[in-house]
């Protein structure tokens, strides 16, 4: 029975399932985990580079070591972005996992889960969440209380155009 | 001989360095877009019924495309002089708009990035599809 049990637990932190990406069924998608170099992609095409990259301003970009640029596009908060995620290691190599994008009219990556290193736990792509409830407190829906998107969408409406409104509920 | 140093040294150091390609000018005309739902599919992603969510994502910090009519998505780097390219409020402001703008296009490993360097017209919200996909992602 012991054994058994030992086996199970072993089962479970071994199987590389346990912490690979999660599918989203994307057209295109494939399930990746690799090294790479966090970059300010602006300043990687054009050479216009502010210091640390941006910090925070800038869309980053994840260098591979066979030298591919891709864009880093989202993180694991809804409509969050993984700026915030890979700000702290500009210019450096780290683990990523997620979801490489290849659709014929672009190629981009969903940062899941990201290390430093091989010895480190893989930690989930949160930061953008954690920044905004450090500024704003703590919500579940960031996105319908933050003060800046309410304003945009105060001033043009839900729909972009002044004047034209969803029918009241 | 510390001249002939120092123009050698310079003259090593200019040849050396790599030539930055002229990046090819462009005109793209097109709607601006939140690019992760526009270009994964996940949901009805363009115009009127997409509005919040696209302004959403902007402020989010997911990168903003123009989306042309031949669905080539070109990912902005740039506004004129304004360079900051992630959760800036300025792009928050135009999502859904029809645009047209020159730039300088750079295309590398499978994507389109755009640095525009004019907005030549800003249409406004002219995508209409409210009607038939209501207000994405969440409905009314």
């Amino acid at each position: 029975m012991r054994k058994t049990i030992l086996a199970v637990c072993f089962a479970f932190t071994a199987s590389p399932q346990a912490q690979a990406a999660e599918a989203w069924g994307i057209e295109g998608e494939k399930l990746v985990e690799f090294s790479a170099r966090v970059v300010d992609i602006a300043c990687t095409l054009k050479n216009d580079c502010p210091p640390d990259c941006g910090g925070g301003k800038r869309l980053l970009g994840l260098m591979t070591e066979d030298g591919k640029l891709r864009a880093a596009v989202k993180a694991s908060v809804d409509f969050g972005g993984a700026v915030r995620d890979l700000l702290p290691y500009c210019g450096k190599t780290i683990q990523v996992d997620g979801l490489l994008i290849e659709n014929p009219a672009i190629t981009m990556v969903m940062v899941q889960r990201m290390r430093e290193n091989a010895s480190q736990e893989r930690r989930k792509t949160l930061t953008f969440q954690a920044d905004w409830d450090a500024r704003n407190g703590k919500s579940d829906e960031w996105y319908r209380n933050d003060p800046l998107a309410n304003k945009v969408i105060a001033d043009d409406g839900v729909y972009g155009i002044k004047g034209i409104e969803p029918p009241k509920q | 001989m510390l001249k002939f140093l120092l123009t050698a040294s310079l003259f090593g150091a200019l040849i050396s360095a790599p030539a930055q390609a002229q990046a090819p000018r462009v005109q793209v005309k097109g709607e601006l877009v939140d690019t992760w739902c526009s270009v994964t599919g996940i949901m009805f992603a363009t115009g009127t019924a997409h509005h919040m969510c696209a302004v959403w994502c902007a402020v989010g910090g997911i990168p903003v495309s123009i989306k042309d009519q031949q669905g080539n998505y070109y990912m902005v780097l740039r506004i004129a002089e304004d360079d900051e390219n992630a959760s800036n409020p300025r792009y928050a402001k135009i999502m859904s708009h029809e645009v047209t703008v020159d730039g300088e296009l750079i295309e590398r490993d499978g994507t389109k990035y755009l640095f525009v360097t004019q907005v030549r017209d800003d249409q406004g919200v002219v995508n209409l599809t409210h009607d038939e996909n209501g207000i994405q992602p969440f409905g009314n």
